[in-house]
């Protein structure tokens, strides 16, 4: 039905201009973005929402997802919604829109206590450790709704970190900062989650702390924990991912694997410093 | 020989008061720190809370005397106090469920909490005073002295004499256990130790699946149970008048900021601090310096810091250079 700048008129001669059964259906591109949700084993898709029922929106129709045995990145300039991407996954954003899924289950409705239950461990970006209870309560208190033995979980926990079985009888807030990190991944680790999300891991850590940080993680991710991670490092993140979502102003800007991503010229232009 | 009797002077005069006085102080004060720690607010109902589970404690003491039946050399009120216990236990989590839950789900500020616990306060107040009346009881029972003055004399043959009393014995005791009973439950059980999680940080530990409303009914229950032991163990040593608790708020406060309020160890410690300071700063202390200082250099009047009248002024004083100096107290509690 083009009509430019001269009306209807001529289509109505049907001297020329035959107007029955034209079709009037449009084909469109997609997005031409893939986003591999389809099996995705969490997934938040489509999220659109903001803080408080009222408040503006932060995130608009951003999809994050990952599936077992990956580690999943999002990364992205300041305030692009990264952690607030995070925290609408784990039920602690007012989704206008949108669900997040967790092994083919709705669980958008969860309260975020709901969703550890379901096996969901998250890690926050601050305050995430008991600072005035030992290592092992710490431990201890990430198994509380585990009414079964939790030794075993304990025991890989610090086989795993091996520094917090040193620790272990030591006030959690006496330790340093890539030590509480520990504490708080072994916290999130101890209910034995399906998945395990970390809000910038590395914040606020030495270069060198960061490095093991990344590859204890890495070793999480080996025993076939789905990662979810939130990393402001975004080329060190990247290059450990098997996922990356590059969130701009609440909006999924690049999606790909890590390696992909870091290639991609655009990508590497706007936030990785050429 | 003078010497020995100064020290006995003193023992029975400041030493073992202070030190029956010091714990009740610190089961009042821990019931304010636990409150604080984990409720985050400072409770002026707490000593209201006490005069109520005494009160129970007074009337059980009174029918089980009616029904003639006694706990031998022990004061009666001992068998009343678990009833008066429960029942405290029972008033706490209506008062709770009636009036701080509604606050808690809108999430309100601790300060409005403090306001809102002031109401609660007078409201207590005057429910003791409705139903046993504003005046002095007494409901101590049994025998009255561990040691006498008189047998402490012919014990020792010193001229100074040394009383201990069957309730400064029991509060001790009763003291001991109860906090022994407190630090095993938080440190030692699932429960006790979910309840210090959730005073470091609720938001963690309600990502550990911690129910935050399970939290705040055992807290209540210990603090009842508390309370009530402290009110009773006073009302014993003392006697039982409604209006001498809603006073009792000050030292106890006192004893919790000084101790570093949310630090349990820092309420025991407070306690006895503030406790000590209120005796020996009451005190006249002429008849211990009369024993140890040479007869020229014997002090004429009581030497006598300040009137008993005053005692108030002592903690409130120790209240406030403690605010002024090391705000977060002794034992690095979270007050600022």
């Amino acid at each position: 039905m083009s009509n430019g700048d001269y009306g209807d008129r001529g289509n109505k001669d049907a001297s020329i201009a035959n107007p029955r059964g034209s079709g009037e259906m449009r084909p469109s591109g997609g997005t031409g973005k893939e986003m591999n949700t389809h099996s995705a084993f969490l997934v938040g898709d489509s999220m659109t929402g903001g803080y408080g029922k009222s408040g503006p929106d932060i995130l608009h129709d951003c999809t994050v997802a990952v599936d077992p045995g990956e580690i999943a990145v999002i990364v992205g300039p300041n305030g692009a919604g990264k952690s607030t991407a995070m925290k609408a996954v784990f039920g602690m954003l007012d989704l206008r829109q949108g669900s997040v899924r967790l092994d083919g289950e709705d669980i958008t409705n969860l309260s975020p206590q709901d969703r550890v239950v379901k096996g969901m461990g998250f890690v926050p970006q601050t305050s995430n450790i008991f600072t005035s209870m030992t290592v092992e309560e710490n431990l201890e208190m990430g198994a509380f709704i585990r009414r079964d033995d939790f030794t075993e979980t304990m025991a890989q926990v610090y086989d795993l970190f091996p520094i917090l079985r040193e620790k272990r009888n030591q006030p959690a807030g006496e330790l340093s900062g890539g030590q509480r990190q520990q504490v708080a991944v072994g916290r999130a680790l101890m209910t034995k989650p399906k998945v395990l999300m970390l809000d910038e891991p590395t914040a606020g850590v030495s270069p060198i702390v960061m490095d093991e940080l990344f590859d204890r993680i890495i070793e999480v991710s080996r025993t076939g924990i789905p990662i979810l991670m939130v990393e402001q490092n975004a080329r060190q993140a990247l290059e450990i991912a098997d996922k990356g979502y590059v969130l701009v102003q609440g909006r999924n800007a690049y999606t790909g694997t890590g390696k992909d991503l870091l290639a991609d010229p655009e990508v590497r232009k706007s936030f990785l410093g050429g | 020989m003078d010497f020995l009797n100064a020290i006995v002077a003193l023992s029975n005069f400041v030493l073992i008061p202070a030190i029956a006085y010091g714990s009740q102080l610190a089961l009042g004060a821990l019931g304010v720190t636990l409150i604080y720690g984990i409720l985050r607010f400072s409770n002026f109902a707490h000593g209201d809370t006490m005069a109520f589970g005494a009160m129970i404690a007074v009337m059980v003491t009174w029918w089980f005397q009616s029904m003639g039946l006694n706990f031998g050399p022990l004061p009666t009120a001992l068998l009343a106090l678990p009833f008066a216990i429960l029942g405290t236990m029972v008033l706490v989590l209506i008062t709770d469920r009636m009036v701080y839950k509604f606050y808690r789900e809108q999430k309100a500020k601790p300060v409005i909490l403090v306001i809102v616990s002031m109401g609660v306060m007078f409201i207590m107040n005057g429910l003791v005073r409705f139903i046993i009346g504003p005046n002095d009881q007494k409901f101590a029972d049994g025998e009255r002295f561990i040691i006498s003055v008189r047998d402490f004399k012919a014990m020792t043959g010193l001229k100074e004499g040394l009383a201990i009393k069957t309730t400064q014995g029991i509060t001790v005791v009763v003291a001991v256990i109860c906090v022994a009973l407190l630090f095993w439950f938080l440190n030692r059980t699932r429960t006790g130790k979910s309840m210090r999680a959730y005073s470091d940080n609720e938001d963690l530990a309600l990502l550990s699946g911690i129910n935050p409303e399970r939290v705040v009914m055992y807290t209540w229950l210990i603090v009842a149970a508390l309370a009530t032991t402290a009110g009773v163990l006073y009302g014993l040593d003392k006697s039982f008048k409604p209006f001498v608790y809603f006073q009792l708020l000050l030292p106890i406060f006192a004893s919790a900021i000084v101790g570093g309020l949310g630090s349990p160890v820092g309420a025991i410690a407070g306690g006895f601090v503030i406790a000590f300071s209120e005796v020996t700063i009451t005190y006249a202390w002429k008849k211990v310096l009369v024993y140890l200082m040479p007869e020229s250099l014997e002090p004429d009047g009581l030497v006598q810091l300040l009137s008993t009248d005053y005692k108030f002024a002592v903690s409130f004083v120790i209240l406030i250079v403690v605010l002024l100096f090391k705000p977060t107290g002794l034992f690095k509690g979270k007050s600022v």
